[in-house]
């Protein structure tokens, strides 16, 4: 059977979306990289006081949670709504372990007198991370917004549109991280 | 067989569940690389090299664009390779 569709999953809307979020990241990147260019030994000199332990625990996270919210949209389709519900509960749980981590590293560096204004590298470090969490945290929004409507039966094997545009969201933010994570906390 | 629907498949291991093993896999190579602490042009570029594969297959495996066909096909594979490109640029200068 040729399952090829001509639009991705979810609201085209989402999408377009999706595309705006990529390219402000993109554009971040790409600043990040060039900066470090010009000023190599003090990004890679504090690059080393970072937290690569805890940037691990929230790679993980955000990896597992895509999983669980893929297999989430999965079960939708089979119109398996508890299960849906269990997936996209533990996906949100998942999300609140990268936040928990994050804000720890946050006030690690806050109670270090480290903020925006420390040095170009803390500067992207901080700006960077805090716009991705801030996703995040938008992220778990409408994950929540799904689940308590898959809960109120709004989803079901013919219509789940929704769950479809909300894990598009969360798979981008997801993207998002992997690229962060090694250009940010490990690339020297 | 409908690509979209991986986790339905009615496999031992489904194969989405084989490419998240692949994920967590790739992102423990890359912390091990950071923390062993070596560097350099050619190891910075492997780490880059693991994100981009791993982008690729959410976006093919997770989000479900494998089996999209079209211009919506290329969304996620043209925007790892512009930061992608733009960041080995900016390694290979400082090298």
């Amino acid at each position: 059977m040729n399952a090829s569709k001509e639009y991705p999953p979810g609201d085209l809307a989402m999408w377009i979306f999706i595309l705006a979020e990529l390219l402000v990241f993109a554009l971040f990147f790409a600043a990040y990289a060039f900066s470090r260019a010009n000023n190599v030994e003090l990004f890679n000199t504090f690059q080393q006081t970072l937290d690569t332990d805890s940037a691990l625990i929230n790679t993980l996270a955000l990896i597992t949670s895509s999983y669980f919210v893929m297999r989430a949209v999965a079960d939708i389709r089979q119109n398996r709504q508890v299960e849906c519900i269990r997936w996209l509960l533990a996906a949100l749980s998942m999300g609140a372990v990268f936040l928990i981590v994050k804000s720890g590293e946050y006030v690690h560096h806050y109670s270090a007198g480290i903020n925006l204004r420390t040095n170009t590298f803390y500067m992207f470090y901080l700006s960077l991370t805090f716009f991705h969490f801030m996703h995040v945290l938008l992220g778990m929004v409408i994950l929540s917004a799904i689940t308590v409507k898959t809960w109120l039966g709004d989803y079901s094997a013919t219509e789940h549109t929704g769950v479809e545009t909300g894990a598009s969201y969360w798979h981008m933010v997801d993207i998002v991280w992997l690229i962060l994570f090694p250009l940010v906390y490990i690339m020297k | 067989m409908n690509k979209t629907r991986l986790a339905d498949q009615p496999y031992l291991i489904r194969p989405c569940t084989i490419v998240y093993i692949l994920l967590i896999t790739l992102t423990i190579l890359s912390w091990l690389i950071g923390k062993s602490g070596i560097s350099g042009l050619h190891v910075a570029m492997l780490v880059l090299l693991f994100a981009l594969l791993k982008g690729l297959l959410i976006g093919d495996y997770f989000m479900g664009l494998r089996s999209v066909r079209g211009l919506w096909r290329w969304p996620i594979i043209v925007w790892l390779f512009v930061p992608g490109s733009l960041i080995t640029w900016a390694f290979f200068i400082t090298a």
